[in-house]
């Protein structure tokens, strides 16, 4: 049985029409003209538990709206929701405990106390038996490297330090799935992969569901098997990251570098991409040529000194998808 | 309903706030200073003119000194972060909390209150040297307590709902600062409501603000003698009642906002 489920999950916000100018502003007041704006659109998707999902679209897509709505503090327009075993908006309260939560872009750390100070208003808040807290504690200091910073005050911590303590903040109560928007925002590479390496291991070791939104597709590649894109609010593409590659990334760049200076280059079969200096690079789809046919191309025409093919990353294909609207 | 999770809000507000200790030295000197001219103030006003209403100088002076140590404990605006958290937007992160929001604010409100008045007691010392108070007996002083007990509760409720209006408006800086000049001056903390002449005194006795200076100060200064602490107490649940009913339905609305709305 899935963990999570959505069926023609649909929400739409009402706002006040707005008039333009002194007058319209004016009329703006008295008349009731409403606009509706539909930020999530027949979503559904099923999510078994212990599954890790980035779900990736572009600012404004819907994702944020659907989180809201798996947490229950958002009601649906339409559609059903269904987060283990609950409705969660009807049973806000008894949801929270199923969940954990981390924003990058704000923490819900207590910023004057030292970051120990939240974690035991968390157990508190969770009524997390004390032994496993002590546990859980440990664990995450160690994976999270946190020993140094632990009695600091939050506000003096870097964005690193603060968000590996959302992180094991989130996780205090052994929640059954979390929600991570935009986890690692910001940060260095260092950063990065501590935070990364902890969302591998909790979902791995503790079977912890997670959906993971983002803009970082190296996120997504590096931990996800499955993604879920969504745009204008519907979902485009719901399975495995290598099928969308195979699907979608067909195309791959091949990069010459010429011994001479050639005012235009020029080959049937490929497109010219850019140029710097005598470095030009160019596109080409592998289903309708191979790198091999277009070499022999490029080299009966040109002097050439040296080539290498380059292949199409998550970020890349999906940029397309976004822009062509490919898809199947 | 389990209340440790209320009961540590409530200590880790006391100590948020025990953060700033620099505050606490600044706030002695203030207070002394307060206290030191509201006695020259009234003792010139009493000199001048006739003593008004039955209130001898003495109790003036003993009125005027509790009402602003009343206000240094009631001025601590507990339900601020509620402003705070909606412009901010990190709201939507407590609703995700299995917690009663109102019952956090509240226990927020009570640990930054409680400091306030552990630091407060180094003033009210110094100021019992400066000025001299009249200390009633044991059982009005407990009349008084339970009194500036509910005085505060419709404090924190009047606040509550001058603060989630933000759901709507966002600011409520400037409704609030007049609400607080009205409490302040038709609450009895500035002076006693006695003075306000004829009808307009009844109607100020009548607002809600009374119940939050007005009935615990006249219990302390004798003027409502123990066969009247009843029901002075009694009116003062009343209005406990009426906000916190107001402060139900208006926090259900505000709620319901946010979870249709998205906040």
């Amino acid at each position: 049985m899935p963990i999570i489920q959505t069926k023609n999950l649909r929400k739409s916000f009402r706002s006040v029409k707005r008039q333009t100018g002194a007058a319209g502003a004016l009329r703006t007041l008295f008349s009731r003209e409403f606009v509706e704006r539909v930020a999530v659109d027949d979503v559904s998707m099923s999510l078994e538990a212990g599954e890790l999902v980035g779900y990736i679209g572009p600012n404004g897509a819907g994702k944020s709206t659907t989180i809201k709505m798996l947490t229950g503090i958002l009601v649906p327009t339409a559609g059903e929701i269904e987060v283990a075993g609950l409705v969660p908006y009807r049973e806000r309260k008894k949801n929270a405990r199923n969940i954990g939560v981390v924003f990058g872009q704000r923490s819900q750390l207590y910023w004057d106390l030292p970051l120990i100070e939240s974690f035991e208003l968390l157990r508190a808040i969770y009524s997390v038996p004390r032994d496993r807290y002590a546990q859980n504690l440990k664990e995450f200091t160690d994976i999270l490297e946190m020993d140094d910073f632990m009695r600091t005050p939050v506000r003096q911590l870097s964005l690193g330090q603060r968000m590996r303590g959302d992180f094991a903040a989130a996780m205090m109560h052994d929640p059954k799935i979390v929600y991570l928007d935009e986890p690692t925002i910001g940060l260095d590479v260092l950063a990065k992969e501590a935070i990364r390496t902890f969302i591998a291991r909790i979902n791995a070791e503790r079977g912890t569901t997670v959906i993971l939104t983002t803009h970082d597709l190296a996120d997504v590649e590096r931990l996800c098997r499955r993604i879920v894109l969504i745009d204008d609010g519907k979902i485009v593409y719901d399975g495995p990251i290598e099928r969308i590659k195979e699907q979608y990334g067909t195309h791959r760049t091949l990069i010459v570098e010429f011994s001479e200076h050639y005012p235009t280059v020029a080959i049937e079969g490929a497109e010219f991409e850019e140029r710097t200096g005598d470095l030009v690079r160019l596109r080409f789809d592998r289903k309708a040529i191979s790198a091999d046919q277009l070499i022999r191309r490029v080299t009966e025409r040109y002097s050439v000194s040296d080539v290498s093919i380059e292949e199409p990353d998550l970020e890349s294909i999906i940029r397309r998808i976004y822009v062509d609207g490919a898809v199947a | 309903m389990n209340l440790e999770p209320y009961i540590e809000f409530a200590r880790k507000a006391f100590s948020r706030e025990a953060t700033y200790r620099i505050e606490v030295f600044t706030n002695i000197g203030s207070v002394l200073l307060r206290v030191y001219l509201l006695r020259s103030l009234w003792t010139a006003l009493y000199r001048q003119n006739a003593p008004p209403a039955d209130i001898p100088l003495h109790a003036m002076i003993t009125y005027a000194t509790v009402a602003l140590m009343m206000s240094l404990v009631l001025e601590v605006d507990g339900t601020r972060m509620i402003r705070e958290k909606i412009r901010e937007g990190t709201i939507a992160t407590d609703f995700m909390k299995p917690i009663s929001l109102p019952a956090y604010f509240f226990s927020d409100g009570i640990g930054a209150t409680l400091l306030q008045a552990v630091l407060i007691v180094p003033s009210v010392l110094l100021a019992l040297f400066l000025v001299h108070i009249d200390v009633p007996a044991p059982s009005v002083l407990l009349a008084f307590l339970v009194s500036f007990a509910l005085g505060y509760a419709v404090n924190f409720l009047l606040n509550f709902l001058m603060n989630i209006v933000a759901f709507w408006t966002l600011e409520t800086f400037a409704v609030q600062l007049m609400i607080r000049w009205a409490s302040d001056l038709l609450g009895g903390q500035l002076l006693p409501l006695d003075f306000f002449p004829g009808t307009l005194g009844r109607i100020v006795e009548a607002l809600p603000f009374a119940a939050i200076y007005s009935t615990p100060l006249r219990i302390y200064i004798g003027e409502l003698g123990p066969a009247q602490w009843f029901p002075a107490m009694a009116s003062q649940a009343m209005w406990i009642v009426v906000f916190g009913t107001a402060a139900t339905v208006f926090w259900r609305v505000a709620e319901r906002r946010v979870v249709v709305q998205g906040g």
